[in-house]
């Protein structure tokens, strides 16, 4: 018995089926750590395959909404016009609340977070995977973690502010040891529940004088009343400007710069050694847009994405980026300030000392 | 008006037809009964029960429950800053109470019982204002009282003082901006107290030599007394339990109350501390729970102390002579501290390109710039129509279940009376309580729910339910069985009588109903704090979330632009209200 046409027709297209479905579950089969340590030529392609799919990304960050978060995604969604870039603004701390509470209740949302004060925490709670993007090639070693689990996107100085309508240039504090002077007290303020604040604050003076000695300066610090701000260190420097606070302590150095120069009558006042951070970004584990999450990352390290940064007066960290030059005066290699360079783990390391002194001197 | 009915419902069961007698369900209530019961218990149970689970077991870092402890209780009673800050909390709410108390009953004595010019706006300016959120109003006091506001710059310039006079961040400044917070409130709940004594107890009192101070004390203020006491415990409770000006003014100037620990054990550690929150919210919760049940034994005997009776009866004004035009200062005054400056700062603020306060220089900096930002902002439209569906959802929900239950508690139908005591329950949750529960719930839900706007509908509205149910309430008792009855007569089923009769008659308070649950929904920010996700931002807590960032005029813009839409609603309130009668208490 032949086979006739028509079975040989069933059979074919019997085996041209079966080789579309192998060939599209293939294409769906990507798991995000694959998705995330992808590498090869069609990288890119299958990643834009994988994103038109998808269509949108969302994005939680601590970067301020309007000076970067918008024109950032509004670039982005320039770049890839069939991904929908969304972002949600908040501090380290809400956002690694945000994660965990997603992950635990198995609904999550953001696609990609980044914050100064995150990678550890959401690290060891397993809540972010690690990656690998081609555009970190060309960043310097203490720009990535070793483990792939986050990227440096930008870098962040910190300094003191003043306002410059209640205090004279030439009386503000210029050192550490300035702010313990007995005419600051009551006008101090630091941010309090923000790894970037009141904490990083702790962990530099710890760092420069040893535990004995930083003791001692907090305890003197004490003395002077610090007001503990709960709000975001732009929201400090907001009520630096309207007077509400003399003096802040530990805020964003280029704030006080980009406002000056609108006429608000604030300055930034670099202190030795100025402590700098790392934002970081990472990869939420279960991300539900994967593809365009992995896009993302690769734009906002990029070249493109780090320029957008440096348009917004941040920090770019791609060595190809320079910063502003009209925040030269709080770099501190360019206006020859020592620096000390904190890293997400060294921070996290101390936090214990760190909380510990916080909760003896600056808790009611 | 956050206030247990009055009836507390009979057990006495009235059989009201055969059928009916037959489709008794097994516990011997009416199926009706039965089904809204279990739906109720659905909405309850699981908070309450994860609250009381978090308080007593250590959560693993996915959020499981692990090993079972004493340990957050232990803390929380060995640690000095839990009485401290107990103690705050009561300062705070009786001190709050006092200022809302003061200022409302005046506004409510001299609305309801004297002869005072422009007093028929006081209604209607109070009904308006329940469309601030409460967010925004904190903002504009600290604004006007902050170091930089024109309080302090008055102040500065008339001591010839170079630092700031006033220190609004601390208990004052909380005590005061939450009073007149609660002063629109107040006088609504006080207006109907006054109403409802008899006039001629004040006559006799004048008539008798007394001059209208004497009178007003010893006799209209005497004769308020119960109903008195009544709110001043529901005001002492709400205070108590409020968040939004104790987490903008009192964490800045370091005064920690029992609800800013909630918030803050969950919100400023990392992982949050559930264990922490959950005992502290129980704590509350007992707390709010005793309060309650004074509040009932008093409301209970307020009744005897009521006036109207069926003869003689005359709500009459008195005649205060030229002393009407003092009154009428005090009430434009009020109007101008109330609204007036509040609002106009924040419209003032919203005009500017950053915030320093009221100075020469910035007049000339005046802009549109924030309200071009804001309409243009996707998350600003988003975050309106969530807040609108919000609202809608939570009222639409609300006031339907609670007019069929009260209807059923007020028929006396068997075991209706559960029903009553179940949609009262949510009151002994204070609203950061309630969502620290529903929060637990979400997060151990083998599906996502939590971060969808779904979800803060649901907390939404069980929060609400008491606040319908009174509503409802209202309502149902002005109607005569009667009318049922005839329906049941001419050969209508239960469920026909409810919907072509009961329905129809009680629209009035429904609308009414609707309106109100909208407005308090959408205006407060504590309960949904803790469950808004990127996909489910309502407005009040996007004004939080501004003021927490710094970006003050903003806000302000946001703020104005929804206190515009909010006020469209409020009117149509306010006529349905004044044409139908207004039951918020």
């Amino acid at each position: 018995m032949q086979p006739t046409q028509r079975t040989k027709t069933l059979l074919s297209s019997a085996f041209v089926c079966g080789v579309l479905l192998t060939a599209a579950s293939a294409a769906q089969a990507l798991t995000q750590d694959e998705i995330a340590n992808l590498k090869g030529p069609d990288r890119q392609k299958i990643l834009e395959e994988g994103a038109k799919k998808e269509g949108k990304v969302t994005f939680y960050s601590a970067m301020v909404a309007d000076q970067l978060l918008r024109p950032l995604s509004i670039a982005f969604m320039k770049k890839y016009p069939y991904i929908k870039a969304e972002y949600w603004q908040a501090n380290g701390s809400a956002i690694v609340q945000k994660v965990l509470a997603e992950s635990s209740a198995k609904s999550i949302v953001g696609d990609v977070v980044e914050s100064t004060d995150l990678s550890e925490p959401l690290k060891k709670a397993g809540v972010v995977v690690p990656f690998d993007s081609p555009e970190l090639d060309s960043y310097p070693d203490v720009y990535k973690s070793p483990d792939h689990y986050w990227s440096a996107a930008r870098l962040n100085y910190f300094s003191s502010a003043y306002n410059t309508n209640q205090i004279k240039a030439a009386d503000a504090p210029k050192t550490y040891e300035d702010l313990l002077d007995p005419k600051w007290k009551g006008k101090l303020s630091w941010r309090e529940g923000s790894g970037s604040g009141n904490q990083l604050f702790v962990t530099n003076i710890l760092i420069l004088m040893g535990d004995e000695k930083a003791d001692a300066y907090f305890k003197k610090l004490a003395q002077q009343n610090v007001v503990n701000f709960t709000g975001s260190a732009r929201a400090l420097v907001n009520s630096v400007m309207a007077g509400e606070y003399p003096i802040a302590m530990n805020i964003f150095a280029h704030h006080p710069i980009i406002s000056a120069q609108k006429g608000a009558p604030v300055a930034s006042i670099p202190m030795e050694p100025v402590p700098s951070i790392t934002g970081t970004a990472m990869f939420v584990k279960g991300a539900p847009n994967p593809y365009s999450a992995m896009l993302f990352i690769d734009y906002l390290q990029s070249k493109e994405g780090q320029s957008q940064l440096e348009k917004a007066d941040y920090f770019p960290v791609h060595p190809d980026v320079e910063i502003n030059k009209k925040l030269d005066p709080i770099v501190p290699r360019k206006a020859g300030l020592k620096e000390n360079f904190i890293t997400p783990k060294e921070l996290d390391d101390y936090s214990a000392k760190s909380d510990a002194i916080l909760k003896k001197y600056f808790k009611n | 008006m956050a206030t247990a009915p009055e009836v507390w419902g009979g057990t006495v069961a009235i059989s009201r037809s055969g059928t009916w007698r037959r489709l008794r369900g097994v516990f011997g209530v009416s199926p009706v009964v039965a089904v809204l019961i279990a739906l109720l218990l659905v909405f309850l149970v699981p908070p309450t029960v994860y609250l009381i689970q978090a308080s007593v077991y250590t959560t693993k870092p996915n959020g499981a429950f692990d090993q079972f402890t004493l340990r957050y209780y232990a803390d929380l009673f060995g640690n000095p800053r839990f009485l401290q800050n107990l103690i705050n909390s009561c300062v705070y709410a009786v001190g709050s109470a006092a200022v809302a108390l003061t200022l409302g009953t005046l506004q409510a004595w001299i609305v309801e019982r004297t002869n005072t010019p422009l007093r028929q706006y006081v209604f209607l300016i109070s009904i308006i204002s329940l469309g601030i959120p409460s967010v925004l109003y904190t903002v504009s006091f600290l604004l006007l009282l902050g170091k930089a506001g024109p309080a302090n710059q008055i102040l500065m310039s008339l001591f010839d003082s170079t630092t700031p006079v006033l220190n609004v961040y601390s208990m004052w400044g909380m005590v005061v901006i939450e009073g007149i917070d609660f002063v629109p409130l107040t006088f609504l709940m006080l207006s109907a107290v006054f109403h409802s004594n008899d006039a001629s107890f004040e006559e006799a009192s004048m008539m008798s030599g007394a001059g209208i101070a004497t009178t007003f004390r010893r006799i209209t203020l005497r004769l308020a007394t119960p109903g008195l006491m009544a709110l001043v415990i529901l005001i002492f409770v709400r205070a108590f339990e409020s968040f939004e000006t104790p987490a903008l003014v009192g964490r800045p100037g370091r005064i920690n109350i029992l609800t800013t620990d909630i918030f803050e054990s969950l919100r400023n550690a990392i992982p949050p501390n559930y264990g922490q929150a959950g005992a502290f919210s129980m704590v509350l919760m007992l707390i709010v729970v005793g309060l309650l049940i004074w509040y009932n034994r008093l409301s209970r005997s307020a009744e005897k102390y009521q006036t109207i009776t069926g003869k003689g009866f005359r709500p009459r004004v008195m005649d205060l002579g030229k002393w009407r035009y003092l009154t009428a200062a005090l009430l434009v005054l009020m109007f101008i501290v109330i609204i007036g400056l509040p609002v106009g700062i924040v419209i003032y603020a919203s005009l500017l390109p950053y915030y320093e306060g009221i100075t020469a220089k910035s007049f000339g900096l005046l802009t549109f710039a924030n309200y071009i930002q804001v309409f243009e902002s996707s998350s600003f439209k988003g975050a309106i129509s969530n807040t609108l569906i919000m609202g809608a959802a939570t009222a639409s929900l609300v006031c339907p279940l609670t007019a069929l239950c009260a209807w059923l508690a007020a028929r006396r139908y068997r075991g209706a009376w559960i029903l009553d005591q179940l949609a009262t329950m949510p009151l002994i949750f204070p609203a950061i309580v309630m969502g620290v529960a529903f929060l637990y719930v979400f997060l151990h839900m083998p599906f996502g729910l939590y971060g969808s706007l779904l979800s803060v509908i649901l907390a939404s509205m069980v929060r609400y339910l008491p606040y319908g149910m009174r509503s409802s309430y209202a309502g149902v008792l002005q109607l005569h069985r009667e009318l049922e009855e005839a329906s049941a007569i001419s050969g209508a089923r239960q469920a026909t009588t409810f919907i072509r009769i009961v329905l129809p008659l009680i629209a009035p308070s429904l609308i009414t109903c609707w309106l109100f649950v909208f407005l308090l929904s959408v205006k407060a920010v504590a309960a949904q704090i803790l469950l808004v996700g990127p996909k489910s931002q309502i407005i009040a807590v996007t004004l939080f979330d501004l003021w927490q960032n710094g970006q003050v005029t903003e806000l302000a813009a946001t703020g104005v632009t929804w206190m515009s839409l909010m006020t469209v609603v409020s009117t149509i309130f306010y006529v349905i209200a004044r044409r139908y009668g207004l039951s918020v208490r």
